[in-house]
């Protein structure tokens, strides 16, 4: 496999958008968000099933695709046989997809979340991008607020890059960028010697430092027009920004990929993106910058 | 059942008192020395024990410290609580999480940390054990080389994470693979030191077979870092918003630290381990508000720590039990075998040369840790009292240097 035009390939604009077919009862709305996406992108479509390929199929997904409008010249579809998730992951590299939409629970059973689903390996594994929708819906999904995740990290600057791409083209009005900073340890740190006042300047240089950070990732961006604010939350990481989009009730959340692969042993000592996996609290995306 | 009488009853409060006063004395003055406040509570252990008190004026070391009777039983439970407790709060700060998050570099800087000061520790307890006094008999000979070995491997988190934050690197990359390899050192010190603990009881008709009891380690921790972890992860909220705050999540994590340290000590693994692993549990938990957090860390430092390193000077003489040839070969292993290894992992890992040696010396602080590790070798018959001696001191000796050894390093 030639990954080469993979390496170093910006994170937008997004010109190849692949979505998973699966025939399930929502597999309708999340083409139709797809192909909406596309539209208003101007990416190509491709759209992928992994499983037999059957006449019944094959109608049924003609049908799905002339409900929804999809264009036959600016999309494709691939029929494949094998281990999906593998399969999945194979054909968005072949096919230098950008963005891969797949449907996701918002919350599994704990079996399944510590063997994996499908939409959730991928989201650990892949080298595009991944957008998790909850609630597909026929109808245009409404997207108000996109919260991004702030972290301290080399592809931030890309991920929020690839956020305010979105929200130009989405016409989003209002994106937060939230920094998480876990003061757990410092706890531990002040508990034997420190005065009062010592301990809330201990904790104000520290929230200090972290929206010093924050700026300087922010004055690195391209903001343009959009109205950015930018937040500082503690917690732990992952499942406090989970919790602020939840609370914010937030339409998107934006994350980085992960740095490594993520195994079992990341759900049981639980990895950042783990904890927004196991409760997805909006839709999510994970840009992956390929940095 | 037994009771203090009066006059006990008096001896023991005065007793406590006079530990908690005159630490916490010592402590704000080393504060303005920038002591470890672990060296203030030592030394009050030291005035208040047999080496000054009890030499100058035995009378008074006598009525309020006695050997016999209701009051030194008293005492004990306390101190046995009190490493208990400590044993809780420093599994509260294990996050295993964030060694994977920290990736190579961490898993090797903390393997490499553990490895390297274990085998230099056992190789020398095992071909030389007449330096230590010890007995060449195949089982004494192989419980103090595990032990020796453990004692130069364990870091002490706490310690480490002051010294870090004052040097502002507690959240930078170097400060987190520090914070994070420490934390790996702990969990597996801990457990091979409960492991070598069990072995103790091989005297006392408890024993169990070897396998049994490394089974019984491994299933615990497994149980309680996954299921039991869950159902506390659960729980959590709950307490939180129906029980009285803070009083509800206090009482009952406290009650459930002290019901895995029976758990652990009636499967004949010491109840150390059990609280440290409660502790792990209930730390790692997303739901654990900071202020429970720092209300649990205040109570135990502030309460129990003091009697418990106050309590080592009670009972030992440190001038009669400094052994200066231990002494040294203590600092000397002590301090080759966690550079070295600290600063091999790092480098390794991928870290530069001058960071990796910030890392190497930023690892070699045991601090409380090491301490409370010799402590109960020490009443488990394991190490002589020069022996413990040499460790206190080493313990101190690396945190004083940890500091400014590391800054020579950085920029």
């Amino acid at each position: 496999m030639d990954l080469s035009k993979l390496k170093k390939r910006p994170s937008y604009p997004f010109e190849t958008i692949a979505v998973a077919i699966s025939f399930s009862p929502s597999c309708q709305s999340l083409l139709a968000e797809a192909k909406r996406l596309s539209d208003v992108l101007g990416a190509s479509l491709l759209l992928l099933h992994i499983g037999d390929q059957t006449p019944e199929k094959e109608q049924k997904l003609d049908s799905i695709m002339d409900t929804v409008g999809v264009d036959p010249k600016r999309s494709r579809v691939i029929w494949m046989e094998g281990d999906p998730v593998d399969t999945i992951l194979k054909l968005c590299k072949l096919n230098i997809v950008d963005l891969l939409v797949l449907g996701a629970l918002e919350k599994e059973n704990i079996l399944k979340f510590y063997l994996g689903s499908i939409a959730r390996n991928i989201s650990r594994k892949a080298k595009c991008s991944v957008l998790l929708l909850t609630n597909p819906s026929d109808e245009p999904m409404k997207l108000k607020k996109i919260v991004v995740n702030g972290v301290e990290n080399p592809k931030t600057i890309h991920t929020i890059n690839t956020s305010l791409y979105l929200a130009k083209h989405l016409k989003v009005k209002d994106l937060t960028i939230v920094k998480e900073v876990d003061i757990s340890g410092i706890a531990m740190a002040i508990a034997d010697n420190t005065t009062a006042p010592q301990t809330k300047e201990i904790k104000k240089n520290i929230t200090d430092e972290s929206e010093e950070t924050l700026q300087m990732i922010i004055d690195k961006c391209d903001i343009g027009e959009i109205n950015v604010t930018d937040k500082i939350i503690k917690g732990k990481p992952g499942y406090a920004i989970s919790k602020f989009a939840k609370d914010k009730r937030a339409d998107l959340l934006v994350i980085n990929s992960p740095d490594t692969h993520l195994n079992v042993f990341d759900r049981i000592f639980t990895h950042d993106i783990e904890y927004i996996l196991a409760d997805l609290p909006c839709n999510v995306l994970i840009i992956h910058s390929r940095v | 059942m037994i009771k203090l009488a009066h006059n006990e009853l008096i001896v023991f409060l005065l007793s406590i008192s006079a530990m908690l006063i005159i630490s916490r004395i010592f402590a704000e003055l080393g504060k303005k020395l920038k002591l470890p406040v672990v060296m203030g509570e030592l030394i009050v252990g030291i005035i208040l024990g047999p080496t000054i008190l009890g030499m100058l004026y035995p009378d008074i070391f006598n009525y309020l410290f006695p050997r016999t009777g209701n009051i030194p039983i008293a005492l004990d439970g306390i101190f046995s609580l009190s490493v208990i407790m400590l044993l809780f709060v420093a599994g509260m700060e294990v996050q295993l999480s964030l060694v994977l998050k920290q990736g190579k570099v961490a898993v090797y800087t903390s393997l490499f940390s553990m490895v390297i000061p274990f085998f230099t520790g056992f190789a020398v307890a095992w071909f030389f054990p007449e330096i230590f006094s010890i007995s060449n008999e195949h089982g004494p000979k192989l419980l103090f080389a595990l032990f020796f070995g453990t004692a130069l491997s364990i870091s002490a988190l706490p310690v480490i994470a002051r010294i870090l934050m004052d040097m502002n690197l507690f959240k930078t990359n170097i400060g987190m693979v520090i914070i994070a390899s420490a934390m790996f050192n702990d969990l597996l010190g801990w457990l091979i030191f409960s492991f070598v603990l069990s072995l103790t009881h091989t005297n006392d008709g408890e024993h169990l077979s070897l396998w049994y009891t490394i089974i019984y380690i491994i299933g615990f921790g497994l149980f309680m870092l996954t299921i039991g972890k869950k159902i506390i992860d659960k729980t959590l909220p709950w307490m939180q918003t129906k029980l009285s705050w803070p009083g509800g999540v206090l009482s009952i994590s406290l009650g459930i630290c002290l019901l895995s340290a029976a758990f652990t000590e009636a499967i004949n693994i010491h109840a150390i381990l059990g609280a440290f692993i409660a502790g792990i549990a209930f730390g790692d938990s997303v739901h654990l508000r900071e202020q429970a957090r720092e209300i649990i860390h205040q109570f135990v430092t502030n309460f129990f720590a003091p009697l418990f390193f106050v309590s080592i000077g009670l009972k030992i003489n440190f001038i009669e039990n400094f052994d200066p040839v231990i002494v040294s070969i203590v600092l000397v292993l002590a301090f080759v075998g966690k550079v070295l290894g600290a600063t091999i992992g790092a480098r390794l890992g991928g870290m530069s040369k001058n960071h990796s040696l910030a890392v190497g010396f930023g690892m070699n602080a045991r601090g409380a840790m090491e301490i409370i590790l010799g402590t109960l070798a020490l009443n488990a018959g394991l190490i002589s009292k020069p022996i413990f001696v040499a460790l206190v001191i080493m313990a101190l000796v690396t945190s004083l240097t940890s500091g400014p050894l590391m800054k020579k390093f950085i920029d």
